[in-house]
């Protein structure tokens, strides 16, 4: 148990902030813990999560993508045209985005792993380039509202349960498997930690690397599909938030930025403080500007808790008692 | 009166002792070599006393007076600097930007002196004879012995009377070593003293006035260098009697050919090689740094591109990349020439390291057995004896020749048979060495093919059943049986080169 706790000392750092964090946010609104609210709380989450999964592999692999807030974007606004309001389309409408996400990931990893773009350039340039597509799309005219099927899978609930909360969980299970139980969790850790390495000892570099940004065009692809549920409806813009909190939720979930490390365990714990937060801010009675300096300086904070140095600092904390 | 007095100086990581009760003492105006096998505590001792890691217990004079050092900044302020094992450049800057990193000469105006820092560097360059170096080179381009160099250059620009040079000569080719070698008795002669860390025992018999020797982290015994002979030395390093360094040459080369290579080129340093392998053969590979060598072993193992016929046992292959090269039971495996930036991930596990090429095949339906993965990990860390102190320990706190020993057991666990080992018993000890050349012999018995590199000749002339020498990017020569020796192989490696 000790071993197991100091292997993953950072994710656990980031469950503890998350639970120190509810009980502050309880202080201050004493309705927050209800179960009502909690139930909020998880699906705003789920969104941030599931952006945050394909985030996670991709920062452990050794990337970035930053062309999540338009993957999602386009997924959702594309698929309120095509469905138009109704639910039969989706059968062939959601299969076809999850594709499209897939693809635009493929096109990013093809970039890095092939042709040697630097993630940062590669995914900057493919979100640009969506936006302009879909401004191109639409026009800037509204889109017809969400199919009650999505809509009942973002907010609907079974048996008391966000729908919304056990696709995140079973998401989460996929993850997992794939990170502690697979051949490509192993590839995918030895590539972030050292990509001369990895390719010495035969690992497929180029195909892990493609895969890391398939899976992050897939889950923004389908939170942009979801999150068209949860507000009924798609607009432009959706999706900017995502970019940060999915990078902050991987890095608070204790993934170094650098790659090589972390877990999707940490990051669900992540997206849940940043979720936190953000219920937390305005039960304090600030102006939105402050609210927003206090919302960076806390996830910088936090951030830096769960950072290696943190972690080194508290090691050497230790053996000098010790 | 000893310039530097240890007494009970111990550090334990974690649960690993690196260090109990060492004792050690040196002279100014001596070499003092450092002797004990991977593993002994060396590299924590010297660690501790430049201020990289701080000891546990004990005592260090200097001067007789208290020494504890919080950081390498501190122990340079009392004059002592290491040039250390793990290098530790900037692969960004030039080689005189790196030398005087944090310590520039300044203008008035606290601005680097760019002027001022070229002629210092110079001077140092010139004064202590250094081999050819141009201080505006950036570091990525220097191969791994001109770094090595840059790391001396560094040692010795701030004032210091106590350089630490930390197997400084494994990574250098026979002229540099030969340099540093002179250059450590300069620095002795200039009332200087140097701490010597080597596994090559000729040089420490060439340089050193006294020596100490530790094993298991603690101190064994300390000489006087001509009051004790090598084998005394070598007994007192590894605790018992090693009868031989280098295992009994038993033919075991089948006529079966493991890999034939015809016409391999590859950029200018590889200028069509041709040459034939065969099953149960140990084949050297030898000539002065920088012929091909490493391109050969490069371009074999798809980490380069080269052009020619690859044939292994019998069929042709086209080896695109390592991946390619390390499938199936025909392929072929690399111990690469750098231990920690292409063997190794350092920040990870000794059981994660060994498995990594062959993760795949401990998956059920997809899944990971752990069980299995452990019982393999297991066999193999019990079969090298590799000394970590459980699978989970990270790689990079192992020590040098353990974590060869990983690697080697990397390679192992694959299929291939055609084992491409470039050298290595690279600043690994003796009593490891040992083990490892015995292995080789194993393996070459049970029908491995092995092309063999090693910057230490003597180690192709005893261990090689057939030497290639190579000469300007070709196989000059191939020597065998009585013809293989020093002298055969050198005058092979140069004497064309003096004629053109
Ligand atoms: N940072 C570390 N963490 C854990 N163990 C270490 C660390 N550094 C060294 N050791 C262990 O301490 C022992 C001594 O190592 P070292 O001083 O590197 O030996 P040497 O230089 O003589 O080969 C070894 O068993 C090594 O594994
Ligand atoms: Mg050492």
């Amino acid at each position: 148990m000790s071993a197991f706790l100091a292997r993953n000392r950072l994710i656990v750092l980031a469950y503890a902030g998350m639970v120190v964090l509810l009980l502050v946010t309880a202080l201050f609104s004493p309705g927050f813990l209800s179960v009502s609210n909690m139930r909020s709380t998880v699906v705003l989450a789920a969104f941030v999560g599931i952006v945050a999964l394909g985030q996670t592999f991709v920062i452990i692999g050794g990337g970035i993508d930053l062309s999540v807030p338009w993957v999602l974007n386009s997924a959702a606004i594309i698929m309120a045209l095509l469905c138009g309001g109704q639910d039969l389309p989706l059968v062939w409408v959601m299969p076809l985005l999850l594709a499209g996400g897939a693809f635009i990931g493929l096109v990013n990893g093809i970039g890095v792993a092939r042709f040697g773009v630097p993630p940062i350039i590669m995914t900057l340039a493919t979100n640009v380039i969506l936006q302009g597509l879909i401004l191109v799309l639409t026009g800037g005219s509204p889109t017809p509202s969400a199919p009650a099927l999505i809509q009942f899978l973002s907010v609907g609930r079974i048996g008391g349960f966000p729908v919304i909360a056990l696709i995140w969980l079973a998401l989460t299970l996929v993850a997992t498997l794939l990170l502690s139980k697979a051949a490509f969790g192993r590839h995918l850790y030895a590539l972030g930690t050292s990509a001369t390495v990895a390719e010495f000892s035969g690992v497929p570099t180029a195909r892990t690397t493609v895969l890391t940004y398939v899976i992050s065009g897939l889950t923004a692809a389908f939170a942009g599909m979801l999150l068209t549920g949860y507000s009924g409806q798609a607009y432009l813009g959706m999706g900017d938030a995502y970019l940060f909190t999915s990078i902050a939720a991987v890095a608070i979930g204790g993934a170094s930025i650098l790659g090589g490390s972390g877990h999707y365990l940490g990051t669900v714990a992540g997206a849940m403080v940043l979720t936190i937060l953000t219920g937390l801010l305005p039960a304090l009675n600030l102006s939105s500007g402050a609210l927003l300096i206090v919302y960076g300086a806390v996830i910088l904070l936090t951030v830096s808790v769960g950072s290696e140095t943190f972690a080194g600092l508290g090691g050497r904390l230790r053996r000098k008692e010790g | 009166m000893d310039l530097v007095t240890v007494n009970g100086l111990s550090k334990r990581y974690g649960g690993i002792v690196a260090l109990s009760e060492a004792t050690f003492g040196a002279r100014a105006g001596e070499v003092h070599a450092l002797l004990g096998e991977n593993g002994a505590g060396k590299s924590t001792f010297i660690q501790i006393l430049s201020g990289a890691v701080q000891h546990d217990g004990g005592s260090i004079l200097v001067d007789g007076r208290d020494y504890r050092p919080a950081n390498p900044d501190a122990a340079q302020a009392r004059g002592i600097a290491a040039v250390f094992q793990e290098l530790s450049l900037i692969p960004d800057l030039s080689v005189e930007q790196n030398i005087w990193f944090r310590h520039e000469p300044r203008t008035l105006l606290r601005t680097v002196n760019r002027k001022e820092m070229r002629r210092k560097t110079l001077a140092l360059l010139e004064k202590y004879n250094f081999p050819a170096l141009r201080p505006d080179q950036e570091l990525r381009r220097l191969t791994l012995a001109e770094r090595q160099i840059v790391e001396i250059a560094k040692g010795l620009a701030k004032d210091t009377r106590i350089l630490i040079l930390d197997e400084a000569t494994s990574a250098l080719p026979a002229r540099e070593a030969e340099w540093l070698l002179k250059l450590t008795r300069q620095l002795a002669a200039e009332g200087r003293l140097v701490i010597f860390i080597s596994h090559r025992m000729a040089e420490v018999r060439a340089i050193a006035d006294r020596l100490t020797i530790f094993r298991n982290g603690s101190t064994v015994a300390a000489h006087e260098a001509n009051a004790v002979s090598d084998n005394e030395i070598v007994t007192q390093m590894i605790g018992r009697h090693l009868d031989r360094l280098y295992p009994e040459r038993v033919a075991t080369a089948t006529d079966s050919i493991a890999l034939s290579v015809k016409g391999v080129s590859s950029g200018s340093r590889l200028s069509g090689v041709d040459f034939a392998l065969r099953e149960g053969e140990v084949l050297g590979v030898g000539g002065l740094q920088g012929h091909g060598q490493r391109e050969l072993f490069q371009a074999l193992f798809g980490a380069t591109r080269a052009s020619g016929t690859i044939e292994l046992w019998g069929k042709p292959v086209s080896i695109g990349n390592p991946r390619q090269a390390l499938t199936g039971k025909d392929g072929i495996a690399l111990v690469p020439e750098d231990r920690r930036g292409q063997g190794l991930l350092l920040t990870k596990s000794v059981r994660e390291n060994l498995t990594l090429s062959v993760i795949k095949r401990f998956t059920e339906n997809g899944l990971l057995s752990r069980q299995k993965e452990a019982a393999l990990v297991k066999e193999m860390v019990d079969f090298l004896r590799i000394k970590a102190g459980t699978p989970e320990q990270l790689a990079g706190t192992l020590s040098g020749g353990n974590q060869q020993k990983v690697i080697f057991g990397k390679m192992l666990l694959t299929q291939a048979r055609v084992l491409l080992l470039y050298d290595p018993t690279r600043g690994v000890d003796v009593g490891t060495k040992g083990e490892i050349f015995q292995l080789m012999r194993d393996l070459a018995s049970k029908g491995y093919a092995i092309l063999f590199h090693s910057s230490d000749m003597p180690e192709l002339v005893h261990v090689a059943d057939r030497v290639l020498v190579m000469r300007n990017g070709r196989i000059a020569a191939t020597l065998e049986g009585d013809h293989i020796s020093e002298e055969e192989i050198l005058r092979a490696a140069m004497l064309e080169t003096k004629a053109a």
